[in-house]
């Protein structure tokens, strides 16, 4: 049993925030030590995971409670293995975060299903219309929804999640930058929003800013809370794989959505239903793969089965009465289809074809890109 | 004794009058030449030595010293070759002062003593209006279109024995009519359109573009045809009306670049540099004389840049204020010109590094790098392009049933008669249409007002787009023939070919 008092959270964050320290050498520095006993080594420059005494210099010029008075005033908790908070699906993980911090409430893991909803920063309006829908309903559905706040189907689950209403399970990020540095910018408004209702998990100190390396890192981090992952939309070898990856090692269900085999940004999703990742097509395929998961691990039984189907679609209703319009709206595919095949099909003049599509826009029966359409 | 020959040097695209005086006097024999010469006009004091030996007139065995007047301004080009010889020949009294009374004299000299042209021969003998200007044979016909009068001769031997009286002047052949035909077909080397298969877009664009004056902007992967397009841009338009055309023989004439035999340049020019152009090559400038860059050679024509992208911004800036004012005023610490740059601007670039973007789906760029290549362009350049747009590899079918697309000349009659309406509006084309008259040249329906207005209060429209907008909606309104007001399908069909900033920067899905 580990004392987890307040001085031990403030040598952790002490040792996270060393220049140099990274996940895997900060998980040898506390292997076998507690936080103050390893600081104390590692300020000494006898920490036999040191050797070089790289970290010595900087830890003797910094004071662990000037450290945690900082994370307090950002409102950041400090999460150590065995203390509270510290989230129970990552005890006994073999790639647990030694030190994790959180901006909002931890305890939202607890007790809930746990679903992973990851996908490419560049979506199409397919997979993002799949990826909010999944949000929403999930979150309806009483499941925790977790991604990494990233461009593309990433924002698209939490935005879905956080649409679900007050009432439902709140959305858990997992970030590769400190837990205070917004990124990319365009999400600052989502990254606030998620921390309010549910929780915000980083393993980088406060401050880290954005480095290629983190961000593969922390999807392990993502897929080791989860019960399934969920591939909405990934390119060959994108960066969500890595998370499917890290699930399958733990032997966490990895569904996908399958797409077009036409579309780059399905390529890796197909590739992984070639390979037998479960198909899913709406939030009950991911229920029923979640209840599978849960009986294998001995849980509860069957979860409330979300009530409203959710597919792609289903948006743009009935074909429009107007003539023009509708040769115009059936000239344009669901995947994103360029304007000039669309003049092609449909044999219009372009100033007809271009007023026609506009009116489609408005009606929110199309959507419209830099010279492509799409249907919603 | 002292003799005083008028001749001009050319700064920028003007010529300027010089008086070359030749002093000869006793003393060591030499030359020295002051009055800022630069490295060609020194130079000419050993062509003109050679050039006298050679055609057997003496080299005087005196002190002589030639001054180019006025003195401040410095004066470059190998020009001045031939008054600093007939100077010599005044002073040194082989030639009598009388004898070349009422005369300019611009040439360079051989060594044996022929007379060759030399650039901007139109510019200089311009400078010298009030005088008959004697010139190279090579340079008669473009001399010939300036005001003044001109003689010319073959050789430095032949101007003394003219001058003297010894032989006649040989009037050079009339031209008359002889400029050569006009209209595209006049030069045989510009493609014709008809090899453009499918692509109804990008042909519409590319009308859009000769008719209005709109610039233009193509955004495709690579192997679209965009290059393809934009050769075919100056075969649509119409030829050079007369004091454009002589202004364009000017420039052309100044900068040396290649011209027709019959002097004149009729046809709208088309300069594409490439991407590694230096910003004095574009705007111009460099030696003493400021010569024009790329985009004076584009005055009345177009300027195609191929892959935008590759331009460095710096250069790429330096383009803001010529599309703006139609001249380009270049700088130096010696002195600015202003030379006249009104052209149409056509660029074409790749959706972002991997080629195949633009569309959700089909590209393998991360967004950062896609951003990152979006960022070389400003959006101040974005904003001058009216039209904007995507060009994709043309259909399998259109390639294989390789119907041809409509030839040039249909559409640069459609073209022409577009620039008719426009001219009774008072401008060479719409593009130019001042934003106050817009309301009386191109008045909205209440349809189209309406759509205007719905794209002004979402944001998705500034000030400066909508008027660009109405005028590219006048455009698309003379095309199709629709009669004086602009209606709600013409303003859509602008809104969508405008599409330029999405373009290019692309735009997140949510």
């Amino acid at each position: 049993m580990t004392r987890t008092g307040s001085t031990d959270r403030a040598h952790a964050a002490a040792l996270l925030g060393l220049p140099g320290m990274t996940p895997v050498r900060l998980a040898r520095v506390l292997d076998g030590f507690g936080p103050v006993l390893a600081w104390s080594a590692v300020r000494a420059g006898t920490h036999p995971a040191d050797p070089e005494r790289r970290f010595a210099a900087a830890a003797r010029t910094t004071d662990p409670h000037e450290v945690a008075a900082r994370y307090a005033a950002a409102d950041v908790a400090v999460l150590v293995p065995g203390g509270a908070g510290y989230p129970a699906a990552l005890e006994g993980d073999p790639g647990a975060p030694a030190v994790l911090t959180c901006l909002g409430d931890p305890s939202v893991l607890e007790a809930r299903p746990v679903v992973a909803v990851v996908g490419t920063r560049s979506a199409t309006p397919y997979g993002a219309t799949v990826a909010s829908g999944l949000g929403r309903a999930l979150a309806r559905a009483g499941v925790v929804v977790v991604s990494g706040l990233a461009r593309g189907i990433d924002a698209a689950a939490h935005a879905g999640a956080l649409a679900a209403g007050p009432a439902a399970a709140p959305p858990v990020a997992v970030v590769g930058t400190g837990a205070d540095v917004p990124y990319p910018s365009a999400n600052r408004d989502l990254w606030a929003r998620v921390a309010a209702a549910g929780a915000l998990l980083s393993e980088a100190a406060l401050g880290t800013p954005a480095r290629p390396r983190v961000f593969p890192a922390r999807n392990r981090i993502i897929a080791a809370l989860s019960d399934v992952v969920v591939v909405v939309e990934s390119h060959h070898s994108g960066g969500s794989l890595y998370t499917a990856e890290a699930a399958a090692r733990r032997g966490i269900p990895v569904c996908a959505v399958p797409g077009s085999v036409l579309s780059r940004a399905s390529t890796g999703t197909n590739e992984l239903l070639v390979d037998g990742c479960t198909p899913v097509r709406d939030a009950d395929d991911v229920l029923a793969a979640v209840d599978l998961a849960r009986q294998g691990k001995g849980m509860a039984g069957p979860l409330r089965v979300a009530t409203a189907r959710v597919t792609a679609g289903t948006g743009g209703g009935a074909p429009p009465g107007d003539r023009v319009q509708r040769s115009v709206w059936e000239a344009v595919d669901d995947t994103p289809t360029t304007v000039e095949t669309v003049l092609l099909r449909t044999d219009l003049s372009l100033a007809a074809l271009t007023a026609a599509g506009q009116e489609l826009v408005e009606a929110g029966m199309l959507v419209a890109g830099a010279g492509w359409w799409s249907r919603t | 004794m002292i003799a005083s020959i008028p001749s001009a040097v050319l700064l920028g695209v003007d010529g300027i009058p010089v008086s070359v005086e030749v002093h000869v006097a006793n003393g060591l024999p030499g030359m020295t030449m002051v009055g800022l010469p630069d490295t060609a006009v020194r130079e000419s004091r050993d062509r003109v030595r050679a050039a006298l030996v050679s055609s057997g007139l003496p080299w005087p065995r005196r002190r002589v010293t030639v001054n180019l007047a006025p003195g401040g301004m410095r004066k470059a080009g190998s020009g001045l070759d031939l008054p600093v010889a007939i100077g010599l020949l005044v002073a040194s009294g082989v030639l009598a002062a009388e004898a070349v009374e009422g005369y300019g004299f611009v040439g360079e000299l051989g060594l044996d003593g022929t007379i060759r042209s030399v650039p901007g021969t139109l510019a200089l003998v311009d400078a010298l209006a009030d005088r008959r200007v004697v010139v190279a044979d090579a340079g008669l016909a473009e001399a010939r279109l300036a005001t003044g009068t001109c003689r010319s001769a073959p050789s430095l031997a032949e101007l003394v024995a003219r001058c003297t009286g010894r032989r006649p002047w040989v009037d050079p052949p009339e031209l008359g009519e002889a400029v050569g035909p006009s209209g595209p077909e006049a030069s045989g080397t510009v493609p014709d359109l008809s090899d453009v298969l499918g692509q109804p877009i990008a042909r519409r664009a590319l009308e859009l573009a000769a008719a209005g004056g709109h610039h233009l902007l193509l955004v495709g992967p690579p192997g679209a045809g965009k290059t393809l397009l934009a050769e075919r841009l100056p075969g649509l338009l119409p030829d050079l009306d007369p004091s454009v055309s002589r202004e364009v023989t000017r420039i052309h004439s100044v900068a040396g670049a290649d011209r027709p035999t019959s002097g004149l340049v009729r046809r709208p020019p088309f300069r594409a540099p490439h991407h590694g152009v230096s910003s004095v090559a574009l705007v111009g400038g460099g030696n003493a004389a400021l010569r024009p860059g790329e985009i004076g050679l584009a005055h009345g024509g177009v300027l195609f840049l191929d892959e935008l992208g590759e331009f460095p911004t710096a250069v790429l800036d330096a383009l803001r204020q010529p599309l703006e004012d139609g001249v380009v005023r270049v700088s130096r610490a010696r002195g600015s010109v202003v030379q006249p740059a009104r052209f149409l601007l056509v660029a074409a670039m790749n959706p972002c590094p991997c080629g195949d973007g633009g569309i959700p789906g089909s590209c393998r760029c991360a967004p950062a790098a896609r951003a990152r290549y979006a960022r070389r362009l400003s959006g101040p350049l974005l904003d001058r392009f009216d039209l904007a747009v995507r060009v994709d590899r043309p259909q399998v079918s259109d390639l294989v049933a390789a119907v041809p697309g409509e030839a040039t000349t249909v559409v640069a009659a459609r073209v022409a008669s577009a620039r008719t309406m426009a001219a009774a509006r008072g401008v060479a084309c719409n593009a130019l249409l001042a934003s106050g008259s817009l309301d009386d040249a191109a008045p909205l329906d209440g349809a189209a007002r309406t759509l205007l207005e719905r794209h002004l209060r979402s944001g998705a429209l500034s000030a400066r787009g909508l008027h660009r907008v109405r005028r590219l909606a006048r455009t698309v309104a003379d095309l199709d023939g629709a009669g004086p007001s602009v209606g709600a399908a013409h303003v859509s069909e602008a809104l969508f070919l405008r599409g330029s900033r999405a373009l290019v920067l692309g735009e997140e899905v949510r």
